[in-house]
């Protein structure tokens, strides 16, 4: 008997507001992972569809009424989810839970009028996590094109920070070297992780590099690119993009990938959207045209193309186009697919890289969930596991009284296996060397092959 | 139809009913009835071990719909009568078959009519055994099923919408486990806070045991050949303060618990039960002041048979058959309305009338006003329109197997009023009707073909009507095209 009760302390109380895609798959995964879910949708019919399919509660109504939320059980939510199809609702539904309950709020905003503002949004509104899936499909793909050398990537600081993890070849000239020697943290990189056939370590400065270990590292995007310059990798990330449809997904890559110095090239149907994209992406070159046509893309050099990426609202048509750049070009193609049905046909299909923006906002909350189960009660912002769950990588927000502020790194007395790999302080990325400080406010990013942390403080020995 | 989930998930009825025949075995070990009490062992052992054949291997392929839901709770129920009816014929307690099976369906369904003359001749183990089906029946045995076996996603949802009373299956809290955890708490408290009671009313400890069964349950299956009447009044008044607390709708319970006492209060569909019992209660007393002597009497009888006979337990503490016409049609009306839903107790339940009420009342105004927009709201809350075709469609669903029913017992030539409450007292779950079926009659002089109809009309009254009809249905039976 005591087996049915074990799994249900653990267990959150999550509302999901909005029954689209990302919705339901929520209201799946997350049954699946032993959470109180209670779905919201104005639709009935939806409701009752995803209450049939899912161990989760159903309430028909409008996820911003007080009256509504009150039914689902606000009061004693931990977590409340708005995906609904509009931004203002999504932002309304988390303010109302605030303040009615004491819960964490995530909302997914996904207007580029609100991108360039969506940590002032969070801080302001008190929300724990906003996220923008076209943002992060976009993020995604931008990455697929800039490192192809990188096997994962996670990211911390809303991704300002990432951890990324690459395979060194043999005749690397870090090869043999000490990690001290390269020189790494002048070009704003810590090496946080090595594993070498299924050995992990957390690195103290002396280890020496051998071919073909997995090295993990933290930096700031731009500083990525550096190190992987630094240590001569042949980087072998394209010079132009050629983009079809002026989507929300499309604006957020070309914009990234302009400020990377990639030349970009838009196709989109529609002449006036064509016109706003064009104030907005200074640097692209819009072309007004359907990017279906055959003869449009042989004019505008698809067999010379670098890179191709079809982002049409239509899966069926980017697929097609896909297949077609294959085809006729060397370019690197990467498929979205947003419906996940028929993925067994998909898999068999010469599509390059494919990428399901459903499952990556999913993912994120997923990861944002896992993280607040381990945080009930500590002031942990994020958790992942990483190297296999073998360590863990945690982000602390660091309250006034902590005893780990205000001292140089260097006069701590830290765990062994421990690094402190990154300091946010209010946006600025700091990759901490033995002088610099924690101050009250930063949120800092550990990194630790002890587990169960509850508070910064378990960092000092 | 996915056989195998099917056939999984029957093998652990089985094998939950196996664990609960030891109980009665027990008891004949308490009472010395060793002989009597080893037919519940052989039954035990022998559905035990077909389960066990069932249930040891996990189905891979584990696709659960709506059908697959229907169909297994409707041959679960079937199977668990089939074979709780075995020990009977088994001890020699009920040597025929069909009668057998007719007190065990009877028992599981909550009904408690019974083929039995002389109950008291009965062995205790078998007494035993009778009421708990009741309390067994009572919350359901796949809700049990849900609370202790974990399974696939839509499992859960399908079986519980299958098994549970009402025009609309919600939820009180998001997992369904949780939900027959909560269910079952609040069950078995109520039922132990009954026994207390009782005992401390002078009730011995076995017969206050059945008494709560029956009345948790909302069955009826009594241990005397009188039923309740020659109890004294303080025991009558527990047994029907917990028959119409039974029939009330556990969310509200479950608003209590958590707090929300206002909701309680304003439940629309409890309060609609409590003011159709007073005001039947009102009617009867001016129709009865005469005829009954004292009036703590008559609040007493006229309490404990609307209470009875509302909440479909089927009890007696007078021979209401005896009574004016008037309150003798009165208790025929209650029959149909029923308890809330989400309730133990049976009928057409209460949420269904006041839909239906307010259906009717919305058609009288488009009458007048045709171009009239009108939705239907029910504590404060809109009814689907989907919720209101599936209540009308039960209603007539119900009225027409009711009539079917009526006319096949029919041809034994019994009077009017005994097939019609015959039917009404089966297809409701309530027990005993009136005339020939009376509160102080049996079932047992009806002919195997009427008692077989009887217990068909019990378990689609329980099953509220669809699951065992759709075993009918030559489609449900196609297998599963496998995926080649």
């Amino acid at each position: 008997m005591s087996k049915i009760f074990s799994n249900s302390d653990k267990s959150l109380k999550i509302i999901i507001v909005g029954c689209g895609k990302v919705g339901t798959t929520l209201a799946e995964r997350l049954s699946q992972e032993k959470h109180d879910v209670t779905v919201v949708d104005t639709n009935a019919e939806t409701i009752q569809k995803v209450t049939t399919l899912y161990d989760v509660m159903g309430v028909t109504g409008n996820g911003a009424s007080f009256s509504v939320q009150n039914e689902a059980g606000i009061d004693r939510a931990d977590l409340i989810i708005a995906v609904t199809a509009s931004d203002e609702l999504n932002l309304l539904c988390c303010t109302i839970a605030q303040k009615v309950g004491q819960c964490a709020a995530i909302a997914r905003v996904r207007n580029p009028d609100y991108s360039e503002e969506l940590s002032y949004l969070r801080k302001q509104l008190g929300i724990s996590l906003i996220i923008n899936p076209e943002l992060e499909t976009a993020k995604e793909m931008s990455r697929l094109l800039r490192l192809p050398n990188a096997n994962s990537m996670n990211s911390f600081a809303k991704g300002h920070v990432e951890l990324v993890k690459f395979k060194l070849p043999e005749d690397n000239m870090l090869v043999g070297k000490q990690i001290k020697d390269i020189g790494a943290s002048s070009l704003g990189v810590l090496i946080c992780g090595i594993e070498n056939e299924g050995q992990l370590d957390i690195p103290d400065g002396s280890n020496i590099f051998k071919k073909g270990d997995l090295i993990s590292f933290i930096a700031t995007p731009v500083n990525t690119n550096r190190f992987f310059r630094h240590i001569g990798m042949k980087k072998q990330h394209v010079k132009d993009c050629m983009i079809v449809g002026g989507g929300r997904t499309s604006y957020y890559l070309a914009k990234q990938l302009s400020e990377m110095n990639i030349d970009v090239k838009v196709i989109e149907r529609d002449k006036e959207h064509c016109e706003k994209l064009c104030t907005l992406l200074p640097n692209a070159l819009i072309i007004n045209g359907d990017g279906a046509d055959e003869a449009l893309l042989f004019e505008e050099g698809i067999k010379d193309a670098g890179s191709f990426i079809p982002l049409t609202g239509l899966d069926e048509e980017n697929i097609l186009l896909t297949l077609f750049a294959k085809k006729n070009s060397k370019a690197k193609v990467i498929t979205k697919i947003n419906r996940s049905t028929f993925n067994d046909v998909i898999e068999e299909l010469d599509i390059g890289s494919v990428i399901y923006p459903r499952y990556m906002s999913t993912e994120t909350i997923i990861k944002y969930v896992r993280g607040m189960q381990n945080s009930i009660g500590s002031n942990i912002e994020t958790l992942y596991h990483i190297f296999e769950n073998r360590a863990e990588a945690i982000e602390f927000e660091i309250t006034e009284d902590s005893p780990v502020t205000g001292k140089p790194l260097m006069e701590l007395s830290l765990k062994e296996n421990l690094l402190v790999a990154c300091i946010n302080r209010k946006g600025i990325i700091i990759i901490p060397r033995g002088n610099d400080t924690i101050q009250p406010g930063d949120t800092v990013v550990i990194i630790t092959a002890h587990t169960g942390f509850k508070d910064v403080r378990d960092i000092l020995k | 139809m996915n056989y195998r989930v099917v056939t999984y998930i029957l093998g652990w009825v089985l094998n939950i009913e196996a664990g609960l025949m030891l109980l009665p075995f027990v008891v004949s070990l308490v009472y010395g009835e060793m002989s009597e009490g080893l037919a519940f062992v052989w039954v035990a052992l022998g559905s035990a071990l077909v389960g066990t054949i069932l249930v040891v291997r996990k189905p891979k392929d584990t696709t659960f719909y709506l059908k697959e839901g229907f169909v297994t709770v409707a041959l679960s129920w079937l199977m668990m009568s089939a074979v709780g009816a075995l020990p009977f014929v088994i001890n020699g307690d009920i040597p025929r078959y069909v009668d057998a099976f007719f007190e065990t369906v009877s028992g599981f369904t909550t009904t408690g009519a019974s083929i039995l003359s002389d109950v008291e001749a009965l062995s205790q183990c078998s007494l035993f055994w009778r009421s708990f089906t009741h309390w067994i029946g009572g919350m359901g045995v796949l809700v049990f099923l849900l609370a202790i076996i974990p399974m696939a996603g839509g499992t859960h949802m399908n079986l519980m919408k299958a098994e549970s009373p009402g025009p609309s299956v919600g939820k009180i809290v998001p997992k369904v486990k949780n939900n027959a955890i909560f269910l079952y708490g609040i069950y078995i408290v109520l039922t132990f806070i009954m026994v207390i009671l009782l005992i401390a009313g002078g009730m011995s400890v076995f017969e206050s045991l059945c008494t709560a069964f029956g009345t948790a349950g909302t069955g009826g299956f009594g241990i005397r050949n009188d039923s309740i009447m020659s109890a004294s009044p303080y025991i009558q008044w527990v047994i029907t303060i917990f028959m119409i607390l039974f029939g009330v709708n556990f969310g509200v319970y479950f608003l209590i618990i958590t707090g929300k006492l206002k909701e309680a209060w304003m439940h629309e569909e409890a309060r609609t039960y409590f003011a159709i019992i007073l005001g039947a209660a009102a009617i009867m007393f001016i129709d009865l002041r005469d005829i009954i002597s004292g009036t703590a009497d008559a609040v007493r009888h006229i309490f404990f048979q609307i209470g009875s006979i509302m909440t479909t337990t089927g009890f007696s503490s007078v021979d209401f058959d005896m009574w004016p016409e008037t309150s003798k049609t009165i208790l025929v009306l209650l029959m149909f309305i029923g308890a809330c839903a989400g309730s133990t107790g049976g009928g057409i339940k209460v949420a269904r009338i006041i839909i239906l009420a307010k259906t009717f009342g919305k058609e009288i105004i488009s009458f007048l006003h045709p171009r009239s927009v009108k939705k239907i709201k029910v504590g404060g809350k809109v009814v689907e329109h989907e919720t209101l075709r599936a209540t009308n469609v039960y209603f007539v669903t119900f009225m027409l197997l009711f009539v079917v029913s009526v006319l096949l017992i029919s041809f034994e030539g019994k009077d009017m009023v005994t097939n019609f409450t015959a039917v009404a007292a089966t297809i409701n779950n309530i027990g005993p009707g009136l005339s020939m079926v009376g509160p102080t009659q049996n079932f047992g002089f009806f002919s195997d073909f009427s008692k077989l109809v009887l217990s068909f009309d019990m378990l689609a009254g329980r099953l509220e009507l669809f699951p065992l009809l759709l075993l009918f249905c030559p489609s449900v039976w196609k297998p599963k095209k496998k995926l080649s």
